[in-house]
């Protein structure tokens, strides 16, 4: 299935270079799960990608700021760290020593 | 000195990942039963491991992507899954049966059952994780697993007919009374001790934890070819004393006391108290290793943040899964099951996980969206697809063997 010419021009596969691809947080550069399914806009001509799903959440393609090994995203208001702040207020951060860099 | 540091990679996956309990144990079996009539093994592992390490290097100095990462990316959710779930599962079995080998050490050393000892192992292995800097941990455990050269100097203390061992190592068949089903069996056995799955996600994730850029190749190529050969040195090491002081009296290699035996017979009681800190250095390193690679595959795969390059905080669920893991390798061993048996049987079942984790490294190692200009070349995949069809056939052989031999007995 032909991609879409993004900013760059670049034409991408979209399975090959989407799907199951890691997500980066552009704010943080933390690793924010992984491409579980790519949305596709048919009504565009070429179709285009209209978003990416990863879990719960829809990230749509503006919010792609960068596609290379990894995907980077814009991730705003989105919640993408749902389940590990979950883990992280009610285990991780309750064992000492869970703030700080190991020495 | 730093280039000097950046091999400790190397050397402690070698040590950690070629000599952990696995090769102990099962070089010191094959040894004892088999002499030096399956060395060619270690040499076939030694090889393979080196082959497909480097490729794991190139892809993340290249792109800062670590195995388990790629797996999915390529096979697809569900192969993906089906590999994780086997990788993670013998990779848990390994670390039950490290956290045995650490507790087995402190017996040896100390008189007191290992089962008193084995909690506080696991707890030691989290701390360290928890606590302890990537690189330093690799340093200490490099270094001090590098105390099992004792069994090199011990072998040449025994003072062996070389020429008989050099015999033994060329003629590649089953001696005595054994038959080729036992020692394709055991030839298996290690084969997926040397290639073991967790090596190359340990290798590829430290060299993300160690932030390894193009730059890096160097040092990662030199880990490999380092660390590796050294490691198949040490296994050789180990095999040659079980095949000189077991094999003529027919004693076959039950318990880890056994593995270190030669070592005492030969070095008396300062050659024991170097090896058994060898030994708990190398167990313990991998024990870690496993621990890690257990965190590390199941958040590659699942894309959550992961290492030790942040605070545990920020990479939650990837500690809790080495928090649950170590937990179960607890319960498990709890149970008083032998660890030199959960030992056997995980570098069997690692040969079953081969060929799924080590395809998509084969494929990834030749797209130039990863590895840019450093693609494969013909040679080396040449080499890598004999390889893979090597993996095929030992893991579509190994449960038959292990049904038909009643698991090497």
């Amino acid at each position: 299935m032909p991609g879409t010419p993004g900013e760059s021009g670049r034409v991408l596969h979209a399975q090959l270079h989407l799907l199951d691809r890691q997500l980066i947080d552009q704010a943080d550069g933390h690793l924010a799960g992984k491409v579980d399914d790519v949305e596709l806009d048919l009504d565009a001509d070429p179709p285009v990608v209209a978003a990416l799903i990863t879990g719960r959440e829809r990230i749509t393609a503006r919010r792609i700021v960068g596609i290379d090994t990894a995907v980077t995203v814009s991730v705003e208001d989105l919640d993408l760290d749902y389940y590990d702040d979950w883990v992280e207020n009610h285990v991780i951060a309750k064992i000492p020593g869970a703030r700080h860099a190991a020495e | 000195m730093k280039k000097v540091l950046g091999v400790t990679l190397g050397i402690l996956t070698a040590i950690g990942g070629f000599v952990d309990i696995g090769d102990l144990v099962t070089n010191a079996l094959v040894g004892a039963r088999f002499g030096m009539h399956m060395a060619w093994v270690v040499v076939v592992g030694v090889i393979g491991i080196c082959l497909y390490a480097e490729m794991c290097g190139r892809v993340v100095a290249m792109s800062g992507r670590p195995v388990f990462d790629l797996v999915r990316e390529r096979l697809g959710p569900r192969t993906g899954l089906l590999t994780l779930v086997a990788s993670f599962l013998v990779t848990l079995l390994t670390l039950i049966a490290e956290i045995g080998g650490v507790a087995l050490a402190l017996e040896l050393a100390s008189g007191v059952h290992y089962l008193l000892w084995m909690p506080l192992a696991a707890f030691a292995v989290w701390l360290v994780i928890w606590r302890v800097k990537f690189s330093r941990l690799e340093q200490v455990f490099g270094l001090l697993g590098l105390l099992l050269v004792v069994f090199a100097v011990a072998l040449f203390k025994l003072g062996p007919d070389w020429g008989q061992l050099l015999h033994q190592a060329t003629r590649p068949h089953p001696i005595g009374h054994e038959d080729w089903a036992t020692y394709a069996y055991y030839g298996i056995a290690l084969f997926g001790a040397a290639m073991t799955p967790y090596e190359v996600f340990f290798f590829s994730s430290g060299g993300v934890e160690e932030k390894w850029t193009r730059k890096d190749l160097v040092t990662a190529r030199s880990n490999v070819f380092v660390g590796f050969p050294l490691g198949g040195l040490l296994s050789l090491a180990i095999m040659g004393c079980a095949a000189v002081l077991f094999l003529p009296a027919g004693i076959k290699v039950e318990t880890l006391g056994q593995v270190a035996l030669p070592v005492a017979v030969a070095l008396g009681k300062l050659g024991l108290a170097i090896v058994l800190i060898g030994v708990f250095a190398a167990t313990f390193g991998a024990a870690l290793e496993t621990a890690l690679s257990c965190g590390y595959t199941i958040a590659q795969y699942r894309g959550w943040q992961w290492g030790k390059f942040v605070r545990p905080r920020e990479a939650s669920r990837f500690h809790v899964v080495i928090i649950v893991c170590l937990v179960l390798a607890m319960l498990t061993l709890l149970t008083a099951v032998d660890p030199v048996q959960v030992t056997e049987y995980s570098v069997v079942f690692a040969a079953v996980a081969l060929p799924l984790t080590y395809l998509p490294i084969l494929i990834v190692a030749n797209d130039p969206d990863y590895v840019g200009q450093e693609k494969n070349g013909p040679v080396r995949n040449a080499v890598g697809l004999v390889y893979l069809a090597l993996l095929t056939v030992a893991s579509l052989a190994a449960i038959p063997l292990m049904i038909i031999t009643k698991g090497g007995q």
